[in-house]
């Protein structure tokens, strides 16, 4: 192994941005790590050349442990997307830097130089100034540089990013031959996919701090783990599914499921990949071998040459979803590649009805979510409960308890309680930390990477300071459950949204959530700024037309498209107007509706002097469980 | 509107002569403007100067020119401002480095701070030496115990004149370091070079120019201070007194031609800075 990553974890501040990476590296191998900008692939990158110390963890580079060294030490290759030459120095100079300082004779430094300058395509350009050379053979003179003293490894950050393409193209050619010439482990950092699938032996793919999955492309490609993955490689079409007795129900469809040696989901819940060349185009009329998934119209082709691509759009199936909704769509949008043929004459013009046939699909395993279950000093039995009565519905896919504040033993005795009453949960860990709840609460989300925290609310009219609930609904950058009174079924969902993000956000998330647990929706809007009098009631989508005279022609939009969304989820919903003052409104709705759970979008508040928060207001003065949604949709 | 436009069409053709007359009378006038101003403000005292110190004949102006204190008074003054320049030059290096590539606490702190000498005047920064080294001053008693002396002397001298030129070469050398970025530092880092060794070979090449500049200026400012030095340095002729001190006292006592022709020696010194930090700045540029 050249280089193995032992639970790497690096933070900035509280939030991880490399987050527990292990990795083996063969000798030789060219491995790329993949992952959009942010995610923490060039800090992995840099902690392994000794550019940052990690906090935890432990980088050994041929069997020695480098974690201590300093990069002098490490004899590591390094190149940065904006070459950094030397630009008072040659491009012989450039190249001999690292022989120089290692005192190599005059003579070896000028035979290796050349050699490495025949290499990469610039013998007798050492006499140049870097300034004279273009991007392209600037990085490969900084790629020279890097491998003139026979580094152990070579580590590339974004080597390419700053050249155009034609450049860039022939430069992966150059780099992958001088690569498989001198046998150097090497690691990429790349968020370009096709960069990684043409350079790459494996690939690892990163997101949000941690390493995903790690395979060689074609695996990666076909056989992805997870949902990110999946959707990060190429362009993916995903469903949910359902897995029973080897058979994939997917809507009224049956398909059976050839048998498979990797570890595939064996029953429940799955995501269906249909990559584009998954599927096939069919006339509509005829009878067909394959079994179809839908019929719809061609929405648009690319011509790519070896193939088209070809986006159809199908009309609502029962029981057919896909597994994230484009907001304001009922409709399923598909990409299909049709490969053109020379004795091949069919031809998909815009709007032409089409059946899309399955031939062969992946799954994978529902992206579980990482919940976070807080109990403070109360140690409220009623809250743990119902608490725990909702878990199935949040399908969590691991739960941490934490325990927070009091005193030691009471801390104790109360995760005892938490441990006897969720003995029956599968992937439970159990934690305790003393302090401030709200903080520590709010530390833990941040170091965590949870998907969604539990807290419970208090009582209504305690208005003197503000709750545990109210502090991390108001800071917390994750979508936060707030248990409050004494439900626990979750038949009937409020979806508060506003006619913004947030509102989008909280309609998906309250969708998918009603979808899961089988809830009726109601869509409501409060008019707010509006004196204009708006229909009170608006019925069931699609049954009435609905909204159309609306005074306010963006807010009906923005309503029609978030009943269309539900619609696409199978959720029965609502769409419901009230006037008045948003909090109270709310409020009242929710009363008088009778219903389980508010759903709100939330503003992240940075400003303490902000007026109010009508995420926190609710949380406060609501007699039910309010979920309030932020941050990512996962 | 046919009749329009022939109307206009035969407005049209004159204008560009009518502006282009303008455009030469505004040239003129903008061009006189700029003699008169920097006729006024420079030319003519340095005329005056020049002529006050030759004024009673060529011989008289090296007779005043071999006046040991004023020989010694030039003496004082390079040293203060090789001084000046040394010691800016490798802790105002320091100190931008440290600035730009630090991430410390009361790091903007100290950046503002850095710019306090250009804000302060100079008497109060003599001042200042005076109070903390001064008999009575916070360390009077500790510097008077082991016979150093530091205000009116030059060590003393030597601090204001290292203070009201500090803010040049960090504040050249800040911009330059942040545009070259860290990366070619730490390249040189995964090849081999020590903390050292990448100072002299990388950062320093990349930054030389800004700090040259920055060098110059630092001198041109410490040979032309007079404030801080003379609160200081209390003027003591032939031991505190530097150039400018010199041709203050003498103006005091009415040696116009000495005066005088202390001026042009200076003028001329400041001169040559003046051209060679001109120089520096073009071939900085060009590099750059």
């Amino acid at each position: 192994m050249s280089i193995v990553l032992e639970n790497l974890v690096k933070r900035y501040g509280a939030t991880p941005v490399v987050d527990h990476v292990s990795l083996e590296i063969e000798d030789g191998e060219l491995f790329v790590l993949l992952g959009a900008s942010g995610s923490g692939k060039s800090t992995i990158l840099r902690i392994i050349a000794g550019l940052f110390p990690a906090d935890e963890g432990t980088v050994w580079l041929h069997g020695r442990d480098v974690t201590n060294l300093s990069p002098q030490q490490r004899n590591v290759g390094f190149v940065f997307q904006n070459y950094s030459l030397f630009r008072h120095m040659t491009v012989a100079e450039n190249i001999e830097f690292g022989l120089e300082i290692r005192k190599v004779p005059k003579a070896q430094r000028a035979a290796k130089r050349d050699e490495l300058l025949e290499l990469i395509g610039l013998a007798g350009l050492g006499g140049r100034n870097p300034r004279q050379l273009s991007g392209g053979q600037q990085q490969r003179v900084a790629v020279a540089r890097a491998l003139a003293f026979e580094p152990s490894v070579l580590l590339l950050d974004e080597p390419f990013g700053a050249l155009d393409v034609k450049i860039r193209i022939q430069l992966r050619q150059t780099l992958k031959a001088v690569q498989r010439r001198l046998g150097v482990t090497t690691i990429l950092v790349t968020h370009d996919q096709e960069e990684a699938f043409e350079l790459a032996d494996r690939i690892g793919v990163v997101e949000r701090g941690r390493l995903l999955e790690v395979g060689p492309p074609v695996e990666l490609y076909r056989r992805p783990k997870h949902e990110f993955v999946a959707q990060f490689l190429g362009s993916a079409n995903l469903f949910a599914g359902n897995l029973q007795e080897n058979q994939l129900h997917l809507g009224s469809l049956v398909l059976p499921v050839p048998p498979s040696p990797d570890d595939q989901p064996s029953e429940g819940q799955v995501a269906v990949l249909f990559r584009p060349e998954d599927l096939t185009l069919l006339p509509t009329n005829e009878t067909t071998p394959v079994p179809v998934l839908g019929r719809g119209e061609v929405e648009g082709v690319q011509f790519l040459g070896t193939l088209q691509r070809v986006q159809v759009r199908l009309q609502p199936l029962p029981g057919i979803r896909p597994l994230v909704a484009n907001y304001g769509q009922a409709d399923v949008r598909l990409q299909v590649a049709h490969l053109s043929r020379a004795d091949d004459h069919t031809e998909f013009p815009v709007g032409q009805p089409v059946s899309v046939g399955i031939q062969s699909f992946h799954l994978l395993p529902r992206a579980a979510p990482r919940l976070l279950l807080c109990i403070d000093e109360t140690c409220d039995k009623e809250y743990i409960a119902s608490a725990t009565a909702m878990l199935p519905a949040l399908n969590g896919g691991s739960v941490t308890v934490f325990v927070v504040g009091g005193s030691d033993a009471a801390a104790q005795q109360c995760l005892a309680d938490a441990r006897a009453s969720l003995s029956g949960l599968p992937a439970v860990t159990f934690k305790a930390r003393r302090g401030a709840p709200a903080s520590e609460v709010l530390r833990e989300v941040h170091e965590g990477n949870y998907d969604l925290a539990i807290v419970r609310g208090t009582a209504i009219g305690r208005l003197d300071r503000s709750s545990l609930a109210e502090e991390v609904v108001q800071h917390a950058p994750i979508p936060v459950l707030v248990v409050k009174g004494e439900r626990s079924a979750l038949r009937r969902l409020l979806l508060c949204t506003a006619g913004g993000e947030p509102g989008k956000l909280d309609v998906l998330f309250g969708g998918r959530l009603a979808r899961r647990v089988g809830a009726t929706t109601t869509l409501l809007h409060i008019a707010s700024s509006q004196p204009q009098l708006v229909p009170a009631i608006v019925g069931e989508y699609p049954s009435t037309p609905m909204l159309v005279e609306s005074p306010n022609g963006r807010v009906a939009r923005h309503l029609e498209q978030g009943a269309q969304t539900l619609q696409s989820y199978g959720v029965r919903a609502e769409v419901k107007t009230r006037q008045g003052t948003v909090l109270d409104e709310i409020l009242t709705e929710a009363r008088e509706g009778d219903y389980d759970l508010i759903v709100i979008g939330g503003h992240l508040s940075t400003n303490a002097f902000r007026e109010s928060n009508i995420a926190a207001d609710v949380v406060r003065l609501a007699d039910r469980p309010v979920l309030v949604v932020r941050g990512a949709l996962n | 509107m046919a009749s329009i436009a022939t109307q206009e069409s035969v407005v049209v053709p004159p204008r560009p002569q009518i502006r282009a007359r303008r455009v030469a009378w505004g040239r003129v006038l903008l061009i006189g403007i700029v003699l008169a101003y920097l006729g006024v403000l420079i030319l003519w005292p340095l005329l005056a100067v020049l002529q006050g110190a030759f004024a009673e004949g060529v011989g008289r102006f090296f007779v005043e020119l071999s006046q040991p204190e004023l020989r010694r008074a030039f003496w004082l003054t390079l040293v203060l401002a090789a001084g000046a320049v040394v010691a800016n030059g490798i802790f105002g290096t320091i100190v931008a480095w440290v600035l730009v590539r630090q991430n410390f606490r009361g790091r903007s702190f100290l950046n503002g701070i850095v710019d306090l000498p250009f804000v302060v005047s100079p008497v109060i920064a003599g001042y200042m030496v005076l109070l903390l080294f001064g008999r009575t001053g916070w360390f009077g008693s500790l510097v008077e115990a082991t016979g150093f002396r530091v205000v009116f002397s030059w060590p003393g001298m030597l601090l204001v004149t290292v203070f009201v030129s500090l803010p040049f070469i960090v504040r050249e050398i800040m911009p330059v370091l942040q545009e070259v970025g860290v990366e070619p530092e730490l390249t040189a880092y995964t090849l081999g070079a020590s903390g050292w060794q990448t100072f002299w070979r990388v950062t320093l090449p990349n930054i030389r120019w800004g700090l040259l500049y920055g060098l110059t200026l630092t001198l041109a400012r410490a040979l032309g201070e007079f404030g801080a030095v003379l609160v200081v340095g209390g003027a003591i002729s032939g031991r505190t007194e530097t150039a400018t001190l010199y041709i203050f006292g003498a103006l005091e006592e009415r040696q116009y031609t000495g005066a005088y022709a202390a001026s042009v020696v200076l003028g001329l010194v400041s001169f040559a800075v003046l051209i060679g930090m001109e120089q520096l700045r073009r071939r900085s540029e060009v590099k750059r």
